[in-house]
Parts: structure tokens; sequence; C-alpha cells
């Protein structure tokens, strides 16, 4: 509780006891895996609170970027992450046009840190929070020099499985989740900082390729394979940077989690 | 866990994975339960791949989520509708070979494999035979999106698969050789590599049921055809380009419209993770859920601060915390019912009670709801019953009772109100009873009715000729009768005359349902009475006199009836005029005139009350000056007594039950009827007794009269000095009736009357001085 008020430049009083972080980390940990854990954890925050939010897959996606992008400026050190978070989730709200209460998010916030705990009251808490939220995303907004628009793989990825979907025989395709699975991997890979280091094409192929391999899924060759066509200059150790990182990102789970 | 899936993945990444899932999945026991079957099949390929360890590891550990039978969210839909939408609402791409460059053999063994009956393709006709047309096939349309435009697919449209428009036209001679043609795939015979197609719509698959089969023309082709052709022509037209290019790629809600047609739920997303396995969210952590809990529970601290301030009498407060509540917790059932008690103590009663009803809704079984809403319906009904509208009060009473059968208070004022509608019914006979017996004797309402009559019938054969009821011949008759109408007077008639109208229209109503079956039996009567009697102006109530006279038997009987048709009168009369339903032209004048009438009344109204006091002074004066004349020509009025009667109980056919009731008494029925509406009409301006008989009057009347009551009210507060002499009258006049009624009170009673007038003439006079001087 001491540790993260401190740090809080937006909101000092109110969100520090509902952000307060849960567990500390062993010390053997360097510092960055240690910050990525710490990220792994915020961005399954964000997609936590997403689901219970109703937000769409691109709104959860922009926040996680957004949240990305803010660290990649700044030090986790100075600021709370989860309030962050939160406040990337209401800007990303507005970026995507699916806008999000302040009052939901604190609530569904709230809950997820107090399990099975009662809805807040209208109360001091309650605004300060709410106004902790809206400060820290005029602090976003500013580190991020107002970029906030963002090119997600997710529009690239449903055309690429619509095109190899028609060089499937039909009822293999149908017998076939890889559409979910494809998906899936997608949302998954919000949890670490892949989205920004990758073009959005390439993880999509990424993707989709992992999805077509696990399900032993082969589609016919010609001169060129079905990947090069949906993009030009993707390589296969480009979909191999990208596919090994998702992986690492499921290794991570068993331990951040 | 999916088997099939499983083993076409463990035949695609060999043995090395097959050991990786037995590894991992050994705690799993559905791989147990399949692991014995997968075996077989294993060691047939092994691909190294870099990177593919890492891969397999992945499939090893997640094998439980990619191949669990419930992993596949929502069934994609099929229906393929590109064609149909002009506006593309995602990018409708080329087929993938084409830019893949698969060789010749590949694609043609793909098609034959993949294309199935009911796809829809499009060719080109290159031959006809009597037997049919051949097509080369050009492009996919539906059901399966491939570049076939190079294959040379041939296929054979047979004669009896093309709809023929008309009978003896030979359907081949429709088409010609280049004729771009859609058809639907009707068999295809994959060894031989023969495909037949057919123009019948009911070849296609159901999903694709909308696509029009026939000729076509060039820029009918599919999007994706055109675009293919683009870019075989183009080489740097590659996939990505067309992809950017294309509107449906900037479709903003594209993302949504393609999960949709993938079947993807983006509402329970699927995840790889372990902890965002849908099956972990709870319903009551989401948003919608604690926002809910969260409203309800923070209006009700806000009426808990109401409920406070209404205690310590800070009403406004109260009203204003409730209000907020509501704001928040648009359907709470806790403020709605304090604020509607609220409101009910302020004496805004109907607003309690939507209030109350609104807080019902919502939670029907939420006592105190039920039992403020049935204190304050009563409450209503109590006012209702102030404003003698005793059956709609009746009505509130009952629902008040079916909300809880046990108030008392409810059930004493039903009991109540039931008495006093009985009471009122009663007295009103007695009334009725009286007046047939007063009017013989003071022949004044007599011959004021006569006049009215008189004029009435000069107006109407002025307005319409055209009604079949109207009588040519009465008013001939009638203007034997002296004519000396003055303006005062007219004004009279014609408030009487509305009353009339009404009272017919009510007649017309109730007379429509008996009258339909006898109506040729009507107009016999009618000529038959014309000789004996003026024809009335209103057929329907002279019909019901005399159907009335023939129907009923005894006066039992008949006083049962009364009260039947009284209420049901009385409900007809609450309920919109809409109802009547007589459709005869008559009805139509009524409307005409009553649409003047109304005319005359408001400026009837606009006098009151002030000219009130002056004006009864006058008339008065003129009843006085009639009875005078009464007597000076009570001969010759005797003469054509009989022929009055009638007429008057037409033109006046006031009350339903008053006819009715009369009815079985013709000789009376007139004097009956236009006496008591005169009486009563006097009293309820003259006499605070009104109850008695305004109860069933105002009832009758329904809505149409609150205003003019109201204003006789107001009038009342302004004469109550008169009333404390005047409020006698009734009782003076039952008394009179009373010792009357018996054998001949003719004579007596017109004395009686005068006296009255007289007294209440003095009185006026006195009181009209007095409000004179102050102004």
């Amino acid at each position: 509780m001491e540790g993260p008020s401190r740090r809080l430049s937006a909101s000092r009083d109110g969100a520090s006891k509902l952000l307060e972080r849960r567990g500390s980390e062993g010390d053997a940990d360097t510092e960055t895996s240690r910050d990525t854990r710490t990220h792994f954890r915020v961005c399954r925050f964000i997609m936590e609170i997403g689901v219970k939010l109703g937000m769409h897959s691109i709104p959860v996606a922009t926040a996680c970027v957004l949240y990305h992008r803010f660290f990649k400026r700044v030090c986790l050190r100075e600021y709370e992450p989860y309030l962050v978070a939160m406040s990337c989730v209401y800007l990303a709200g507005k970026v995507e046009e699916q806008h999000i209460r302040t009052r939901d998010i604190v609530n569904v916030s709230h809950r997820y840190f107090n399990k099975g705990s009662a809805p807040l009251e209208c109360d001091k808490e309650f605004w300060e929070l709410r106004d902790s939220v809206v400060q820290c995303e005029l602090l976003i907004l500013r580190q991020l020099g107002f970029h906030v628009s963002i090119e997600h793989p997710h529009k690239y990825l449903l055309h690429f499985l619509l095109s190899v979907k028609s060089l499937v025989n039909r009822h293999a395709w149908s017998r076939t989740p890889v559409a979910e699975t494809s998906w899936a991997l997608l949302r998954d890979c919000y949890h670490g900082n892949m989205s920004i280091r990758h073009t959005p094409q390439h993880i999509a192929i990424a993707t989709l390729y992992l999805a077509l391999n696990s399900y032993g899924v082969e589609l016919p060759v010609g001169e060129k394979e079905w990947w090069q066509v949906l993009c030009e200059n993707v390589t296969k150790a480009d979909i191999h940077a990208v596919i090994s990182d998702l992986l690492k990102l499921y290794d991570m789970e068993a331990k951040c989690v | 866990m999916d088997r099939d899936l499983l083993r076409q993945c463990l035949v695609y990444h060999g043995e090395s994975l097959f050991s990786k899932l037995k590894c991992e999945q050994t705690e799993n026991p559905d791989f147990q339960a399949v692991v014995s079957d997968l075996g077989i099949a294993t060691n047939e390929r092994k691909v190294t791949e870099k990177g593919s360890s890492l891969v397999e590891q992945f499939i090893a550990r997640k094998a439980d989520i990619l191949f669990s039978p419930a992993w596949r969210t929502a069934t994609p839909q099929e229906q393929d509708h590109e064609e149909e939408e002009a506006a593309e609402p995602y990018a409708t791409m080329p087929p993938l070979e084409l830019f893949m460059e698969l060789s010749f053999e590949e694609r043609r063994s793909m098609i034959y494999r993949d294309l199935e009956k009911g796809d829809v393709v499009v060719g080109r006709i290159n031959n006809i035979r009597e037997y049919g047309f051949f097509l080369t096939l050009i492009c996919m349309a539906g059901g399966l999106k491939r570049d076939i435009v190079d294959l040379e697919l041939s296929a054979l449209c047979h004669v009896r698969e093309i709809p023929s428009s008309g009978s003896h036209d030979d359907p081949l001679s429709y088409y010609q050789i280049g004729d771009f043609i859609r058809a639907g795939v009707k068999d295809i015979d994959r060894y031989q590599e023969k495909i037949t197609v057919s123009l019948q719509q009911g070849s296609l698959c159901p999903a694709l049921k909308h696509i029009k089969l026939g000729v076509i023309t060039q820029e009918e082709m599919p999007i994706h055809y055109s675009r293919s052709v683009r870019a075989a022509a183009d080489s740097r037209e590659t996939y990505e380009c067309i992809l950017k290019s294309c509107h449906g790629y900037q479709n903003p809600s594209v993302v949504e419209y393609l999960l949709e047609k993938v079947g993807i739920s983006d509402r329970h997303p699927p995840s790889m993770m372990r902890g965002l396995q849908s099956k972990l969210f709870q319903e009551d952590d989401f948003a919608s859920a604690i926002r809910k809990k969260q409203s309800a529970s923070w209006a009700l601290k806000c009426v808990r601060a109401g409920v406070d301030h209404f205690k310590h009498g800070r009403h406004v407060e109260a009203m204003n915390e409730y209000n907020k509540a509501l704001e928040i917790d648009t359907s709470n059932v806790e403020a709605l019912v304090a604020r509607g008690a609220l409101y009910a103590n302020k004496g805004s009663i109907l607003k309690a009670i939507s209030d109350f009803e609104l807080a019902l809704e919502n939670c029907p079984d939420h006592r105190n709801a039920r039992k403020y809403l049935c204190q304050t319906l009563v409450e209503r009904g109590k006012q209702l019953e102030e404003q003698e509208k005793l059956v709609t009060a009746e009505g509130i009473y009952r629902r008040a009772l079916s909300l809880d059968d046990s108030n008392p208070e409810a059930k004493e004022a039903l009991h109540n109100i039931s008495d006093l509608i009985q009471k009122s019914i009663r007295l009103r006979e007695e009334a009725l009873a009286k007046e047939q017996v007063k009017p013989k004797s003071s022949q004044t309402s007599a011959e004021k009715l006569r006049k009215i009559l008189k004029e009435e019938k000069r107006m109407k054969k002025k307005k319409k000729r055209a009604t079949s009821s109207s009588p040519s011949s009465s008013s001939s008759r009638c203007s034997s009768s002296r004519s000396s109408s003055s303006r005062k007077r007219s004004k009279k008639k014609k408030k009487r005359r509305r009353k009339s109208e009404r009272g017919s229209k009510r007649h017309r109503r109730i007379s429509s349902r008996e009258s339909r079956k006898s109506e040729e039996d009507r107009k016999e009567k009618e000529d038959e009475e014309a000789e004996c009697y003026p024809e009335p102006p209103n057929t329907s109530a002279t019909f019901l006199n005399q159907t009335g006279g023939l129907m009923f038997g005894g006066e039992d009987e008949v006083a049962g009836r009364d009260r039947e048709a009284r209420k049901g009168g009385l409900l007809n009369s609450v309920s919109a005029a809409s109802e009547e339903d007589d459709s005869d032209s008559s009805r139509r004048e009524t409307k005409r005139r009553d649409g003047a009438e109304r005319r005359t009344r408001t400026d009837e109204q606009s006098r009151s009350p002030q000219g009130r006091g002056r004006s009864r002074e006058r008339k008065l004066s003129i009843e006085r000056g009639r009875d005078d004349y009464r007597k000076d020509s009570e001969s010759q009025r005797r003469s054509s007594f009989e022929e009055n009667q009638a007429r008057k109980s037409s033109s006046s056919s006031a009350e339903v039950e008053h006819s009715r009731k009369s009815s079985f008494l013709p000789e009376y029925s007139g004097n009956s009827c236009s006496a008591s509406k005169q009486l009563e009409r006097r009293m309820s301006q003259d006499s605070s007794s009104r109850n008695s008989f305004d109860g069933g009057r105002y009832e009758n009347r329904g809505k149409k009269e609150e205003e003019p009551v109201k204003r006789e009210k107001e009038a009342g507060k302004e004469r109550s000095e008169v009333e404390g002499h005047t409020s006698g009258w009734g009782k003076v006049n039952a008394g009179s009736q009373n010792g009357q009624s018996g054998t001949g009170p003719k004579k007596e009673l017109p004395a009686n009357l005068l006296e009255i007038f007289n007294q209440i003439a003095q009185f006026e006079k006195k009181k009209g001085s007095q409000a004179k001087v102050p102004k």
C-alpha cells in the first residue's frame, strides 16, 4: 500500500487502496524479467476487466498497446501500473468508439482486487478513484504525444482466415476450429509487448500459421506459400519469431499467475 | 477430446508430438480415453522444422483446450451474401491460389474434390444441342471461392433443367452461344470429371437460395472474379494492395461483421490462456451486474435520506431525495413507494397512484406498495364521490379491494357507495313518480315544453328536411299554440334541447339493439301514431316508448330492467361516445346540432354566474306570468293535451330510465319527463338538496356536464344565503307530492309551487338588491 501510493502522481490517496499489488516477486530475478511479469499481470487485468466490461477485442487490444507504449517511455517504478491500465481501458474505449464509463471501470476493478466485495458506495473514495482514472488518462495522452490510433492485426487476420478457408475443403474446415484458435492466439499475444515489436500483418500470419499447424491442416503449395502471398515481405523467420514470442507468453502464464 | 482432430494433428506432427502429449496430458482423463486409438496412425511422417519442438510442446500442453469439442464457440454462418450486397461490408478478395500460382493439375483436382452439389457457378455457353447446352465455367459465384477460369471445365445443362416460361416454346431458344449463365451445380462425377448444372432454383443449397439463376450480364459477374481478372493481368496487384484498396477493408465495423461471419463470439472471447477461459468469469463480476447492484444501493441510500427528511417534515428535501434515487435507479421500488406516499400526503393522489402502480409493476408483491395503493385508491374514490362520479368511484373502490380484500375502509366505502347509488336510483324513481303527478296539475312545464317543441321543429324544418323522422305535419299543428318567445326563453330551450339530445342519443343506442329486428314494425307504428299524435321529432324515443309499453309487463320487471339499463347506460356514458354505433343519418344531424348547442352553452356559461341572479329573477317572473297565462288558456290546452304529451316525451326524451319508466304509463310520459327535467334543472341551480336527484343526473350526463356542474357549484356558493331558505324545497316538494299522489292533486300542486316560487322570487329580489350595492 505504501509503495504504490508514493508513486502515484495522479491520485495519491484514493487509488492506492484499490490498486495494492498482490504478492511480491522473488529477489533473484533480474529487473527486466520482473517488469515483464508485472506487465503480463497488468495486461491480464486489462483483459479480464475487458471481458467483464463487455469490450470488444479491438478496444482491449488498444488498451494493451497504449499500456505498453506508455511504459516503453516511462519507468515502471514511476507510476502505478494498474491505474495506468484502468485509464488505458478508458482511453481505448474512446479511441475505438466503444465508450466505457469510468464508473464501470472503477467498479469492475474494485471487484477484481477485492473478490466478492460489495459495490463501492457513492462516497469520497469512489469519486477519488474515478478522478484519478480521468487524470491519469490525460497523463497517458501527454506521454504518448496524443498518438493513440493503432493498426491492429485483427482485420488482417479475419480477411486471411476467409482467404485460407476457401483453399481448404469446406468439411475439413468446419471440423477444425482454426478461426477460434487463431483469434485466441491473437488476443493472447497482447499479454506481452510483442504487439508493439512486430508488424500487425506478421502477427496475423503467425497466429494463423500456428493455428493451422496445431491442427495439422495442410494447405496446397504453389510457387509461393500462402503466407508469402498474404504479406509480401514476411519471411519464415519473422513468423517463427512471433510464434516463439507468443509461446513464451504461455510459459509465463504458469509462472505469473 | 475430438479424436479425429487429434489424429489429424498427430499425423501431421508425428511421433514426437505423441510422446509429448502422453507426457503432458497424463492427468487428463479425456486424453487417456482416446490415447489407445491414436497410437496406430502416428508414425508415418516426421517433420523436422525449426522451432517445431516448441510448437509441439505448445500443442501438447494446450491439447485439452485445442481439441476440446466445446472450443468451437459458435457455428459460422455459411451464407454468402457478397453478390447481393452493393456495399461490400468486408474486402472481397480474389482466390488465394491465383497469387500462389498453384499448378493447373492441382487446382483442377482440388475443384473436382471440393465442388459440391448446390454450389453456384458462372459459365459461358459454348455449344447448344437439342438436349441442352454446354457451359465453359468461368468462376464460382457462391459456396466455394476458387480460381477456375483457365481450368477448361465444361458443364452440361440439360433441357429438363431449364425452367420453361411457356408450354409451347422450346426453352433452349432463349439461349445463345456466348451468353453468361449463372447456374447451380446439379451433379458432379469426380471420376469421369463431368459436371452437370441446372437453372432450376431448387438445385441450390438452402443457404444460396436467394441467388437468381439464368442469364447474367458482364456487370453481374462476381466481384472477386473481376478483381482476379485485374490481378492476373497486372502483377503489381498483390494481395495486400487489393486488400487495402477495398472499401470493405476500411469499414469501421468490419471486425464485428467478420467475427460474426466466421462465427467467433466477442462477448465470450476464446483464449489459450488458462486464466482467461470463459468459464472462469462469473456473471456477478460483470460491469452491468455490479452497476445494477450499486445503483440499487445508492438509490436506497437516497430513499433513506428522503424518509428521514420526510419524518422531520421537510417535504421538499424528501422529494428531492426520492427524485435523485429514481434518477440513479429508475425502477427503484422503494423510491417509488416513498415518493408515492409523499404525493399522497401532499394531495397529489393521481401522481401517487401512478407511482404505486409503477412500483407494483416492478415488484408485484411489495406489501407497502399494495397497502398504500389501496389506501390511496380509497382516497381517490372519495374524491370522485365528492365530484358525484359515483360509478367511477365504485370502480376505484373495487380495485382497491382487489388489491387488499381485507381493507375495512375500502369495504365500507364500497358498501356506502353501493347504497348511495341504490338510493339515488330510488330517489330518482320517487322523483319520477312525483313528477308524473305534478306536471299534470302545474301546466307551466307542459306549456314551456310545447313552446320549446315548436321552436325546435321550426329549427329543424329549416335545417334539415332530409331527416326521415323530421315531422312536417307536427309543426303546423303546433303552431296553433302561442309563440311569445323571449330571448331568455329561447336560450333555455336550447339548453333543454341539448339535454334531450343527449338523452335521445342514448335512446337510439339502446334502441338500436332492439330495433333492428323490428325496423319495419316500427315504421308502421309510426305511421299509425302520426294519425293520432303529432309526429315526434325523434322517432327512436317514440319507438322506445311504444315498445316499452308493449314489452314490459309488470312494474316490478320494469324496475329491475330499469336498474340494469341504468347501469348499462352509465357505463356507456362513461366510455367514449364512439361506442355509439347508430348509423342513421339523424346521428350526423345530432352532431351538428350539438355543435351549435355547445356554442350556446359556452355563451351561457360565460354569462354565469354574475348574471345568474338577475336572470333567474326574470325567469321566475316569466314563470309566474306563464302561470297566469295558463289559467287563461287552460281549456284550450286541455284539448291538445294528449298531443303535447307525445311530443314532449319525444323531444325531451330525457334519460333512459325516465322514458322507460314512463313507458308503461303512457298517459303521463311526456309530462313526467319534461317536468322532471325542468325540476332537476331548477333544483340544481337553486337548491342544495341536489344529491337526491343530481347523483343520477350527473352520472348520466357523464363527463360532459362536469364543467357546468362546477360552475353551478360556484354559483351555489355565491348564493349560500339563498340556499339556507330554499334547502327545504325538495322536502316540501316531496311532501306535497306524497300528499297529492293519491287521487287528484292537479289543482293543489300549482298553488304549492307558486308559493315556493314567490318565496324564492322575493328572496332573490332582496339578494339581488344586496348584491348590487357593492358593485
